[in-house]
Formats: structure tokens, C-alpha cells, sequence
């Protein structure tokens, strides 16, 4: 049997948030791992620690303890520089509002990481019209998120999140601010980039939506309850 | 910086301009503004330090200046002999001596006559000596005849039109025929040596008058020899006096001292009242520099404040750039740049509201000041302007946006914390802490104003009249002229005299009965109705009288404190003899003493005053009736077109004489006044967006306060009182400040208007006024608003 390359290994992650009075710990000794071309759905309570796990997936956020190899990288310890630097090549991210910049046009909004990621301009515009027409939303490209349904804006900001060709992609609650038919598009085009081989790691609280994944881990308190696999 | 991240950052910019019009405004409103002020006051200090830049023999020329008394500043008029000795007694030394004698004539063509009110007589090589550009002639030969006449362009225009002035005659005075052999660029805003027509002094240098050491009436230029010390040369001067005028200066008691000040220090340099070349004054510079710098810091602060508030609305951008990959440097470049790019059309606009506003500002500083769009100076500064402004007003949103982690960036929770708030708070108190200091700086200007326009200056001057006599026949007719008002029903009285209230009164030593010293007093040379024609109120003793035969050689009246000063009572002072050193021997009676009044400018403290009948007639000096001024003119006019029919008749009014004595200081009131009211045009720009970003950011707490019951009152005392409490500080510190340079700009003035309590209370006033009118409009906006929707928005 050929050996399953990991794409995250977490080991005993832990973060605290300090006020002055008190501290919570939000991830507790947590672990867990997800392979190359696994799609992963996180569950779990409000306040279980769900997003601060994303965060730190995604390198928004440093852990205050354990180990995070990416990839086959210890990552933990990384400064800011060199995590951007890591994220911007290697992970394409989904919010549930979206967050696309309301001063851009779609075309520009998918642009956005192509020009972080030093692509010249030629090579651009291939690649976002690319990829605008695989989400549908050619039509749209010069028009400003305003001017969109909220389904076709997501669907820009997962057409940002793969312009990048990225190995892994974080949904934060993709589908929390759509209506079922516009959610169970998003969810289509997610499951569409799994099966030609992006890793997915989403957050949801949908169990609806999370039987589109692989693998269900399941968050109580900062460290993982249960595990199912749905195939 | 990558080009695409760099096209992307402006595309953004530019579109965030766009959408958020009112705050685009706000910003790119108060910084052209701001810069616009920067502009115009950076072209009068640019102008104000090039005075006579451009003479290029300039580092050799020095004018040589006379001082009469130790205490008092050096005055620059000498006689004719003075050039001439200089350049025989020191050939090493003195390359050139050149006698500018300023003086006016009556210039006719045909039948056209004006009179030339600036017209200089020089030696001959005095545009080899002066780098004024000669259009047509030849600089070294131009005034070698002495029937030689060179014209301003505008001069030559106004005589002769388009046609050629070159060779044309030009009559001066009646008597002399002047043919034109230059026509001379005309002279710039900054020389302090100013003229329409040149003439040589050779047509004088034959009189008797010129040829009299004592008579001083001109200014002396020197060129010094490349490397000679002007210290060194200085020392031999005390020699020089002694050799040429030692013997008449013993007579008269008198000191005379020479020294050279250098052409570039002559423009600044603290002048004698009577002195008619240009002067500037470094204080006035200062002021309006510091305006500058204040008004540019207001403006920069509301672009720090707005871009920071509005920085936070954005702040979903700021997450997702990091999110993406973006540096901190590089999101700090992007919003420096942002607001350099505002900085920059702010500029574009500032360059034309400059253009709109130069006339005005010319007409308001009195000469022409222009642009000089083809030097670097003002595109290095502009540039400055650019680079300052932008990074200054760019950094602190700049550098407090990109600290943000991209996780709260991104869930909006961008908090302005505490600090932040308080930093915010603490340049709105700077700004309002300049403006209540510019109002009260501009309240006390205007109290002074009028303070001493309305101070009873212990003459009547009323109805008066003042006609110059400056030319022969209005002269040598004086008498005539004077009988033919005097028989006039309307005319009241009438006095010719040196110098009438706030004009000349030349300073000359006295030897007085009991005083072993000699004795300084300012002089006045008048007729026996100059008491009564100024209202004067006589102390003790009498006033001239024709019914004493002696009095036109043999009396004198003095005022108050002439007689303080040499330690009489005023009627004690009565029918002492005095003599005037400079004028003559005689021994004359003090017959009277007049109460002091203010014959000079209020910035000078009385001084005492001999007035005495002697000959020296130079304005006369006409008390109406009340009534008809065009009618009392006309009477007048009649008058003068008898006495000299070839001259047009030139008047002013005695209670006008304000106007001109205070110009200076009339314009830098006006100039203040604009100035302050703009500054808190622009801090309550600041304000205004400021209220409405509170407003909004409030919404949600307001409409539940209304639900709960809160009044309509109670919300706008709420949101005003937050946003005025910076304006109340920034009061409280402005005071003391104003109150400290107020108090220094009135020791300018020997006579000062208090500075009350009432002046900060009506700056505060105004300051909070409109702040509160300010902010008002956001808090009823948003205290009207129905809660339900805001409530809804959430």
C-alpha cells in the first residue's frame, strides 16, 4: 500500500486567549490530521474553538503550544513574514460573508492574489477568466460585489480562494449566509475541487452540508470528541 | 513595490475617493486650503528674502547710513558733498559712489501733465552700479548728459504709447528739457529701491543747496573694492566727519556718525520714519510663517483623523490583503500612498485657487507678487509640500491600520482603542487650541485698531484738509493761496506748516535757559494759526499772535512734555529763551505751552515738540466748516488752480492720515482675519466628519437609548457634548497663550488698549459656536432618526 502523504498533522495544539481577569483556553492539547485530497467538515458548538482551529490551519494565527506540520513543515513557530509567505502559495480560503473588497470589480477581486503572488499580468488574465468561467460567473466580471446575489458572491470569493491553484482550501461557514439552492451550489463546487485533488477543510454548522465531506471531526471544548467517516 | 500592487492600491484609492464623496471632500477641501494659504504665504517670505537678490555687484554695495544721536536708529538721507569726499578720501577703497535723491516733478508732453510722484536724480552710473536691465540705451552713457531722462516700461507707455520713447522730450518742472535715452525694465516687487524715471542728479549738483553739507536729502551708495573690510573702512570715518564737517557739527552741538549697511540687510533693516525706500519687517515674516505651519498642521490632522476613522470602515480590505499575503510595509505603503495621492490633487487644486486668488491677495499686500512658474523653488516646494503632508498625514492610519491582525481584521472588530481615541481627541485639541489662539490674536489686532483710531489724539481733525506743497509755484504762491481760502466763508482756518499730525517732524538740538546740556526735540516749523487750526489747547502762556510784532523771530511754543522734560512746570517754562543749534543763533522766548497731543504715530510715545514760526513750508494744513466736503474741495481746488495752475491739486483728509500711518498694520489685521477664519474653516471640516462618524458609529447605541426613553435633548446633549469637550480644553489652553503673544505684539504700540477678559470669553465663543453649529447637524440627524430602523440595521 503506497504510504498517504499528510497535508496538516496537528499534535497537542493548545491557545489560550488572556484578558486581564481570566484565561480561556480556546484549542486544548488538540490533534488531528488531514491527508492530501481529504475533505474535512469541523463541527461543533459555538465557542468549541471551531474558527480559532481555521485560523491556525490557515496561518492567520500562531498556536501557543503543540505542533503544526504543514505539509511536512513545522510551521508552529514560523514568524509572520515567513507564514504569509507559506499561505499566499498554498492555501485558498472561503468566508461565510464573503469578504470581497466592495472597491473591486469581480474580475479584480479574483486578481487580488494573483498580484500577491507576483503572476505577471498576461498570465493573469488567463487565469482568472479561467476560472471565472469554471465558476459560471464570466458574465459578471466587470460588475462590483454590490451588484451580485449573495450566491454569486460567493461563488467570486471561491473563484479568489482556487485562482491561486492552491493545495488546500478553508471554508469558514461557506454556505451560512445563502439560501439551500444557493448553498448547495457552493457545496457542489467545493466537492467538484476535492475530486480533482484540493484538500478542504471546512467549518460548519450544517450537518447537512458536512455530508459532503470525507471525514466529520467533531469539537468540544478545544480538543476533538468524535470522529466519523462518511465513506 | 511591485507595479501591480502599486495600480491596484491606487485603483482602490481612487474608487474609495469616489464612493466616499463627503469625506473626499472633507479631506482634499481642508488640505487645499491649507495648502493654498502654505502657497501664498511661502511667495510673500520667497519675495520678502530676494529683496535686491538680484543686483550682481550686490555683495560689494553698501549704503551709507548717518547717525545723529546714539539711541536712535541711523537715518540714510546725507547732502551732495558726501559722495565725491568719499571717493577722493578712499580711492583704494570706494570703487563707486552713487547719490540716489529721491525726488517728484511735474512731467509734461504737449498738453499732458502728471506728476511723477517717483522720480529718482542719480549720478550717472548708477545702472552699472544697479542691476536694473536697461531695454533700450546704454548702461554706461544712459545719464552721462544731464538732459537725460530714463523710463520705467510702464512710464514710457504711459507717455508715449506704443510708439518708440527713445529720443522724445519730456519737460520737467516747466524748466528742464529731458530727452530719453533708456527705457529701463520695470523695477520688480522686490527691490527696496523703487522709481518710474531716472534723471541725473547733475542737473543739481550746481546749486548752492547741494553743495551744503547740512542739507540731507539723498542716499548714498558705495561700491567697495573686492576685498575690502567694511569694519576696517568704518573706523576711518569718525576721521572723515571731523575733516569735512567737524567745525559746524561743535556749532551745533552735534555728532554725526557713518556706517555702511550691507545692500542685502538694507530692505530688513529698523529704519528712521522718514526714510521712503521699501522696508520690510522680519517680525511680520515670522507671523506669517508661523500661520503657515498652523494652518497646514490643522489641515494635517483632520486628514489623520479621517483617514484613520475611515481607515476602520475598512478594514474587511486591510484582513483580506493580509489574509492574502499582503506585508505590513506593504499595507503601510498603501495607505502613505493614498494619501499622498490626496495630497496631490489637493495640490493641483491649491495651484488653481492660487491662481484666482492672486489678484485679491496682491491688492491686499499692496504690490505684485508672481508666481514664478519657470524656477524650481515652487515645485520643490510643492514637492515638499507633497512628501510632508503625505507621510505626515499618511503615517498614523498607516502604521495603526497594518498592526491589525488579519483575524480581527476581518471579523470588522477593529477597535479604536482607548489610546488611539485619546490621540485622536488630542490633535482635535491642537487644532482648536490654534484656532481660539488665531481668533484672539485677530480680536486683539482689531480692539488696537480701533482703539487708536478712536483715541482722542488731542487735536481736531475734523473737516481738515491736507494739501502738500511740493512744488515752485504752489510755493512761491503760498501766501496768495492761503489769503484766497481764508477769505472763503466756508474755510475756518487755515496753517502751513512742516509737517501736520503724524507726517514730518525732523529732530533737531537746542541749547535751552538753565540746561547745561544740549537739549533733543522734535521740531515743527508753522505759521501763527497752527494752534488754532489743529484745536490745540494751550496750558499756559499765549499762542502766536500777529499783534506782537517779535513773534515770527522771537517766540516759540513747546508742548508738555518738552517742558517736563527740562524740568519745568508749564507755567514756569513760560518766557525761558531756547535756541535752535541747527537752524540759527537766536535766542527765542517760550510764550506758551500747548497740552500734548499725538503728532506722532501711537506706536511712539510723545515726544516733546518746539514749535516755532521759522521758515519751512511743506503741507498746508485747511480746518472746514461743517458741512459740504465736495463743495469745501471745490472751494479748495479754486484755490490751488489760481495759485499753481500747472499742477494737479493732491489733498488728503487729516482723519484719513490713520489709513496710511497704520497701513502695515491694517493689512496684517485683514491678512490675520482671513487667515484664522479659515483655520477654523478647516478644524470644523475635521469636526464635521468627525460628528458624523460618531453619529454613525452611534446609531445602534441611539435608537436603544430611545427605546428606552431617552429624549431627543438628551441625545443631542450626548453626542455634543463628547464631541465639544476637545473644543473646551483646546479653549483653556489657547488663553494663556494668546493672552502672552497678544501682550507682545501691543509693545509695538506706545498706547495700548487692555487686553480684558471679555476678548478670550468672545473667542471661546466663536470657537464654540461654531463648533457647536458644527457637530449640531450630525447629532439632530441622528438623534431625529427612528430607532426601529437603526435598530434594524444591526
Amino acid at each position: 500500500m503506497v504510504k498517504e502523504e499528510k497535508m496538516i498533522k496537528i499534535t497537542d495544539l493548545e491557545k489560550f486567549y488572556r484578558t486581564e481577569e481570566v484565561e480561556t483556553v480556546a484549542l486544548n492539547r488538540l490533534s488531528l490530521e488531514v491527508k492530501k485530497g481529504e475533505f474535512v467538515a469541523i463541527m461543533g458548538p459555538s465557542g468549541c474553538g471551531k474558527s480559532t482551529l481555521l485560523n491556525i490551519i490557515g496561518m492567520l494565527d500562531d498556536p501557543d503550544g503543540g505542533s503544526y506540520v504543514f505539509n511536512g513543515t513545522e510551521i508552529a513557530h514560523y514568524s509572520e513574514r515567513k507564514r504569509a509567505d507559506l499561505r499566499k502559495h498554498n492555501i485558498g480560503f472561503v468566508f461565510q460573508s464573503f469578504n470581497l473588497i466592495d472597491e473591486l470589480t469581480v474580475f479584480e477581486n479574483v486578481e487580488l492574489p494573483l498580484i500577491y503572488t507576483g503572476v505577471a499580468a498576461a498570465d493573469r488574465v488567463k487565469r482568472v477568466e479561467e476560472v471565472l468561467d469554471k465558476m459560471q460567473i464570466m458574465h459578471r466580471r466587470n460588475h462590483y460585489p454590490q451588484q451580485l446575489s449573495g450566491g454569486q458572491q460567493q461563488r467570486v470569493a471561491i473563484a479568489r480562494a482556487v485562482v491561486n491553484k492552491p493545495k488546500l482550501i478553508l471554508a469558514d461557514e461557506p454556505t451560512g449566509n445563502l439560501d439551500s439552492s444557493n448553498g448547495n451550489e457552493v457545496m457542489e463546487l467545493l466537492t467538484d475541487l476535492n475530486e480533482q485533488g484540493t484538500t478542504i477543510v471546512m467549518v460548519t454548522h450544517s450537518e447537512h452540508d458536512a455530508r459532503y465531506s470525507h471525514r466529520i471531526i467533531r469539537l468540544l471544548d478545544g480538543h476533538t470528541v468524535v470522529e466519523n467517516i462518511m465513506i | 513595490m511591485e507595479v501591480s500592487v502599486l495600480k491596484n492600491f491606487l485603483k482602490v484609492a481612487w474608487r474609495n475617493l469616489y464612493k466616499n464623496k463627503s469625506f473626499s471632500v472633507i479631506h482634499i477641501l481642508g488640505l487645499t486650503i491649507g495648502i493654498t494659504v502654505c502657497m501664498m504665504i511661502f511667495l510673500y517670505i520667497t519675495n520678502e528674502f530676494s529683496v535686491d537678490s538680484f543686483h550682481q555687484k550686490g555683495k560689494n554695495i553698501y549704503r551709507v547710513m548717518r547717525g545723529y544721536d546714539a539711541t536712535k536708529a541711523r537715518v540714510a538721507y546725507l547732502s551732495g558733498p558726501y559722495a565725491p569726499a568719499l571717493l577722493n578720501d578712499y580711492p583704494k577703497e570706494v570703487k563707486r559712489a552713487v547719490r540716489v535723491m529721491p525726488t517728484q516733478g511735474l512731467v509734461t508732453l504737449g498738453t499732458n501733465s502728471f506728476n511723477e510722484k517717483h522720480v529718482y536724480a542719480v549720478d550717472p552710473d548708477f545702472f552699472e552700479l544697479f542691476s536694473f536691465p536697461l531695454i533700450k540705451g546704454n548702461m554706461a552713457s544712459v545719464l552721462k548728459d544731464p538732459n537725460s531722462v530714463v523710463l520705467t516700461e510702464t512710464t514710457a507707455k504711459k507717455y508715449f504709447g506704443n510708439t518708440d520713447a527713445i529720443g522724445k522730450v519730456l519737460e520737467m518742472d516747466k524748466s528742464l528739457q529731458l530727452k530719453v535715452t533708456g527705457i529701463v525694465k520695470d523695477v520688480p516687487a522686490n527691490s527696496h529701491l523703487s522709481f518710474d524715471m531716472v534723471m541725473p542728479i547733475t542737473n543739481y549738483t550746481t546749486e548752492e543747496w547741494f553743495k551744503n553739507w547740512r542739507n540731507n536729502n539723498e542716499f548714498v551708495y558705495v561700491e567697495l573694492n573686492e576685498n575690502i573690510n567694511k569694519a576696517q573702512l568704518e573706523k576711518q570715518f569718525p576721521q572723515f566727519m571731523d575733516k569735512y564737517m567737524g567745525k559746524e557739527l561743535e556749532k551745533m552741538h552735534a555728532h554725526f556718525d557713518l556706517a555702511l549697511t550691507p545692500l542685502k540687510d538694507v530692505y530688513f533693516q529698523e529704519a528712521s520714519t522718514f526714510d521712503s525706500v521699501k522696508h520690510g519687517d522680519k517680525k511680520v515674516v515670522y507671523i506669517f510663517l508661523s500661520i503657515a505651519v498652523l494652518i497646514l498642521v490643522i489641515a494635517c490632522i483632520n486628514f489623520m483623523n479621517l483617514a484613520t476613522l475611515r481607515a476602520v470602515e475598512r478594514s474587511k480590505e486591510v484582513g483580506l490583503r493580509k489574509v492574502l499575503g499582503a506585508m505590513r510595509n506593504s499595507l503601510i505603503g498603501q495607505f502613505i500612498g493614498e494619501s499622498v495621492l490626496l495630497t496631490l490633487i489637493s495640490c493641483a487644486f491649491a495651484i488653481g485657487l492660487l491662481l484666482l486668488v492672486m489678484p485679491w491677495y496682491n491688492s491686499l499686500l499692496g504690490y505684485s507678487l508672481t508666481v514664478s512658474w519657470n524656477t524650481p523653488a515652487i515645485y520643490l516646494f510643492l514637492i515638499g509640500v507633497i512628501v510632508f503632508v503625505g507621510i505626515l498625514a499618511g503615517s498614523y492610519p498607516a502604521f495603526f491600520l497594518s498592526s491589525f491582525s488579519p483575524i480581527q481584521a476581518l471579523k470588522g472588530k477593529l477597535q479604536l482603542g482607548k489610546s488611539g481615541a485619546f490621540f485622536r481627541q488630542a490633535l482635535v485639541v491642537v487644532q482648536f487650541s490654534i484656532s481660539v489662539f488665531l481668533i484672539i490674536s485677530t480680536i486683539v489686532i482689531k480692539k488696537q485698531m480701533s482703539f487708536v483710531k478712536s483715541k482722542d489724539l488731542g487735536y481736531s481733525k475734523e473737516q481738515t484738509v491736507i494739501v502738500p506743497i511740493d512744488n515752485n509755484d504752489i510755493y512761491t504762491n503760498r501766501l496768495t493761496f492761503k489769503n484766497e481760502l481764508l477769505a472763503n466763508s466756508n474755510v475756518e482756518a487755515v496753517s502751513l506748516m512742516s509737517g501736520e499730525p503724524g507726517g514730518f517732524y525732523d529732530r533737531h538740538s537746542f541749547d535751552v535757559e538753565g540746561q547745561h546740556n544740549t537739549y533733543n526735540a522734535r521740531t515743527e516749523f508753522a505759521d501763527f494759526e497752527y494752534v488754532k487750526t489743529l484745536g490745540l489747547k494751550i496750558l499756559a502762556g499765549r499762542d502766536f499772535s500777529p499783534t506782537f510784532a517779535t513773534d515770527t523771530t522771537n517766540a516759540v511754543l513747546i508742548n508738555e512734555t518738552a517742558a517736563r522734560q527740562l524740568g519745568f512746570t508749564p507755567a514756569q517754562a513760560v518766557d525761558k529763551w531756547i535756541i535752535n543749534n541747527m537752524r540759527d543763533s537766536l535766542r527765542r522766548r517760550i510764550i506758551g505751552v500747548v497740552k500734548d497731543y499725538n503728532f506722532l504715530s501711537l506706536k511712539e510715545n510723545m515726544d516733546a515738540l518746539i514749535i516755532s514760526p521759522a521758515e519751512d513750508r511743506r503741507v498746508a494744513v485747511i480746518k472746514m466748516k461743517p458741512g459740504n466736503v465736495t463743495a469745501g474741495l471745490n472751494i479748495i481746488k479754486q484755490a490751488y488752480a489760481k495759485a499753481a495752475p500747472a499742477y494737479p491739486m493732491e489733498y488728503t483728509f487729516l482723519d484719513q492720515k490713520f489709513d496710511t500711518t497704520y497701513k502695515a498694520d491694517l493689512r496684517q489685521q485683514t491678512i490675520l482675519s482671513v487667515f484664522s477664519g479659515l483655520a477654523i474653516f478647516i478644524a470644523c471640516l475635521g469636526l464635521f466628519g468627525l460628528a458624523s462618524f460618531t453619529a454613525a458609529k452611534r446609531t445602534k447605541e441611539i435608537g436603544v437609548r430611545k427605546v428606552l426613553g431617552s429624549s431627543v435633548q438628551n441625545i443631542l446633549m450626548l453626542l455634543s457634548g463628547d464631541m465639544l469637550k476637545p473644543v473646551l480644553i483646546a479653549t483653556v489652553i489657547a488663553i494663556p497663550l494668546g493672552y502672552y503673544s497678544a501682550d507682545k505684539w501691543l509693545q509695538n504700540f506706545a498706547y495700548r488698549t487692555p487686553v480684558q477678559w471679555w476678548v478670550f470669553m468672545l473667542a471661546a465663543l466663536i470657537t464654540f459656536g461654531i463648533a457647536l453649529f458644527t457637530v449640531s447637524f450630525q447629532s439632530v440627524k441622528a438623534a431625529l432618526a427612528n430607532p426601529v430602523k437603526s435598530l434594524r440595521n444591526e
